[in-house]
């Protein structure tokens, strides 16, 4: 769906010098759009029609606000792209394309543990609040470069959740020093032993979400194939068209014969099973 | 006044406005028809295949520059026999003029393709992407040789009884040899212009961007060599021209039109917006109607006319 989207709200979040912008838009996109799912924003200049840049910046659903129809962005200013979009004020309309692509499944039932690096957290967002809903137990282990950065992403309304929160950053200055990952692997043996030690198997009883950096959800994906739990990667690249029609965003994936096969992020994902994923491509 | 008739004939297929999409930028067909109903289109072009199926080139495929894009995808497709049994089924069946596309490392290639795609196959017309290199002949593109885009546009030919429309590739000292050649090769039309060749580098990385090093540059970056070629091209040949190249507004299909193409083509265009065809559409009969202009053929060529 093609909208233009009215910007309701759009403000620094957090610290300057993290350069986090939150957007809300209106439009009736929030209406269909799954968590994990992402939208295609025109970046221009209002006053200044041009065609630099000339894509559309892909931007995940971090709120989905379908009873007052409205959407949130959360997003890193990095280039130029997200430079003019970050000049966009209250009233302006933006060209969006979406909700694009297929997000995350929510389990019926048992337990989601929501793996994030980085701004990876934000479209986990809808996700804990849909599982939630349901009445699912959630779990969040966050990893980033420090306390400034988590407390400017967000950290406060992942706390009103009330959910159980497991926090690493790579200066100790909150949470655990180090990988998200290591918190992560300590939790699952635990979990895995709990259910050994009760009789029961894996099935049914866990799952995970991840979304951040290549490697770390490579290294989320061998940690939960290692323990039998199915296990879910937002993956990112650089796209054209956004909805599959260019063959740009391809990611590598085994099919279950094992063959090498290319899949569309924009429009098989971002959201893929992680055991398909192959991680270190070379084709 | 009447409506303005914007129907248009091209190679023997009239289509009933001269908006098309560009191969590789359209899928097959179906990617975008939340966006744009297939109906409101000339025609599309689909992408490109090979006999083989092939995976493409590795990420990064994509990097922007001002007003333009460069892709190397590296013609990733399914290969002719699944295009044949999986995808020729549905773009049979939708609502507009569908052109097929085909691409070749040989002149073998180009003409098993042929052979599979006639009239029956419902297709309207098949293109010929002969921007590849000839791998047999030391790589030396079809494209930039102008015997031998004859022999493969002559050999595709002999094989199909569907129109043929040659697509020219842009890196070549002189259009107009090029377009002279493959009309001598029995092509009914010609598309210009195929994506020119191009690099981007990393500054952080110091590293090209794209993983192939080198892409075709697509968008509106373009547009000037695109019509200057259409234009050329147009004084050259007898052959009806789809110009393509950074067509993105209906003052950059009407800009082609008056420099001798006879329909246009939207690629890259689309993917800025996706309605782009539509709004083209529109602004075209528009500006027909401020002008005084009937039909929209009359357009073609106008600014040739002293
Ligand atoms: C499915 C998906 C969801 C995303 N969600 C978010 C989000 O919620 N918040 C957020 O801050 N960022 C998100 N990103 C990344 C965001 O798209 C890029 O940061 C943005 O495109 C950068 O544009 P720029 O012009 O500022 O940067 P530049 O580096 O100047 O961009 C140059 C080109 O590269 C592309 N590009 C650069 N970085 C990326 C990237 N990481 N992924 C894909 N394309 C890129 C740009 O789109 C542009 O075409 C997401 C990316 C994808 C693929
Ligand atoms: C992503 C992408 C893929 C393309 N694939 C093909 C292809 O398979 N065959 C072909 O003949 N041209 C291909 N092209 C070239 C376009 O059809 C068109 O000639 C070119 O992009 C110029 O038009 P534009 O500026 O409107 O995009 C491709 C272009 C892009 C951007
Ligand atoms: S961006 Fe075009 S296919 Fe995904």
């Amino acid at each position: 769906m093609l909208t233009e989207g009215l910007v309701v709200v759009h403000e620094r979040l957090g610290e300057e010098a993290q350069r986090l912008m939150k957007l809300v838009l209106k439009g009736p996109i929030a209406k269909t759009a799954q968590a994990g799912q992402f939208v295609a924003v025109r970046v221009q200049d209002p006053t200044l029609a041009s065609y630099d840049p000339l894509l559309r910046r892909p931007i995940s659903l971090a709120e989905i606000s379908p009873e007052s129809d409205e959407i949130t962005l959360l997003y890193r200013v990095v280039g130029k792209g997200t430079e003019i979009l970050a000049r966009a004020r209250c009233g302006d309309r933006l060209s969006i394309m979406g909700p694009l692509g297929r997000g995350f499944s929510l389990p019926e039932d048992g337990e989601l543990w929501l793996i994030a690096g980085g701004i990876g957290i934000f479209p986990l967002y809808p996700l804990a609040q849909r599982a939630l809903a349901k009445g699912l137990s959630v779990r969040l282990f966050w990893g980033g470069d420090n306390q400034t950065f988590l407390e400017s992403a967000g950290l406060s309304e992942w706390q009103a959740l009330g959910i159980p929160i497991h926090l690493s950053t790579m200066d100790g200055s909150l949470g655990q020093k180090g990988l998200v990952t290591v918190q992560v692997l300590g939790l699952l043996w635990e979990f895995n032993g709990k259910v050994e030690n009760s009789g029961q198997t894996m099935d049914g009883k866990l799952y995970v979400a991840t979304c951040g950096p290549h490697k770390m959800m490579q290294a989320v994906t061998e940690l939960c194939m290692n323990s039998g739990v199915p296990v879910e990667v937002s993956l990112e690249e650089r796209m054209g068209c956004a909805v599959g029609a260019c063959l740009g965003c391809v990611c590598t994936l085994k099919d279950e014969a094992g063959t090498l096969i290319h899949k569309k992020v924009c429009q098989d994902g971002p959201v893929f099973r992680g055991e398909e994923v192959v991680w270190d491509v070379s084709c | 006044m009447c409506p303005v008739d914007s129907t248009t004939e091209l190679a023997g297929i009239t289509l009933r406005n001269p908006i098309l999409t560009c191969s590789g930028t359209y899928g097959f067909g179906e990617e975008y028809t939340a966006y744009c109903p297939l109906e409101a289109l000339g025609g599309i072009t689909l992408k490109g295949i090979t006999p083989l199926p092939r995976l493409g080139n590795p990420v990064p495929r994509l990097a922007e520059t001002p007003a333009g894009l460069l892709n190397a995808v590296g013609l990733e497709n399914p290969g002719l026999e699944e295009f044949l049994s999986s995808y020729l089924p549905k773009v049979r069946k939708l609502p507009t003029a569908v052109i097929a596309n085909i691409s070749g490392f040989s002149l073998e290639d180009y003409t098993q393709m042929a052979r599979a795609l006639r009239r029956d196959s419902g297709l309207a017309a098949l293109e010929v992407n002969i921007s590849c290199p000839n791998v047999k002949h030391g790589g030396m593109h079809f494209g930039t040789d102008p015997q031998s885009a004859e022999d493969v546009i002559a050999a595709v030919k002999a094989e199909t009884d569907l129109p043929i429309i040659a697509k020219l590739s842009p890196n070549v000292t002189d259009i107009v040899e090029m377009a002279r050649a493959v009309q001598r090769g029995g092509a009914d039309a010609v598309s210009l212009i195929n994506t020119l060749l191009g690099m981007s580098i990393d500054l952080d990385r110091q590293r090209p961007v794209l993983a192939n090093t080198f892409g075709g540059l697509s968008g509106p970056a373009i547009r000037p060599v695109a019509v200057r070629m259409v234009w050329q091209v147009y004084q050259a040949i007898d052959l009806p021209i789809i110009g393509m190249g950074g067509i993105t507004t209906w003052q950059d299909a009407v800009e082609f039109l008056l420099a001798g193409a006879t329909a246009v083509s939207v690629g890259t265009g689309n993917f800025v917006n996706p309605q782009a065809p539509l709004e083209i559409l529109k602004g075209i009969q528009g500006y027909c109607e401020k002008h005084g202009i009937a039909s929209v053929r009359e357009l073609v060529g106008l600014a040739h006319k002293s």
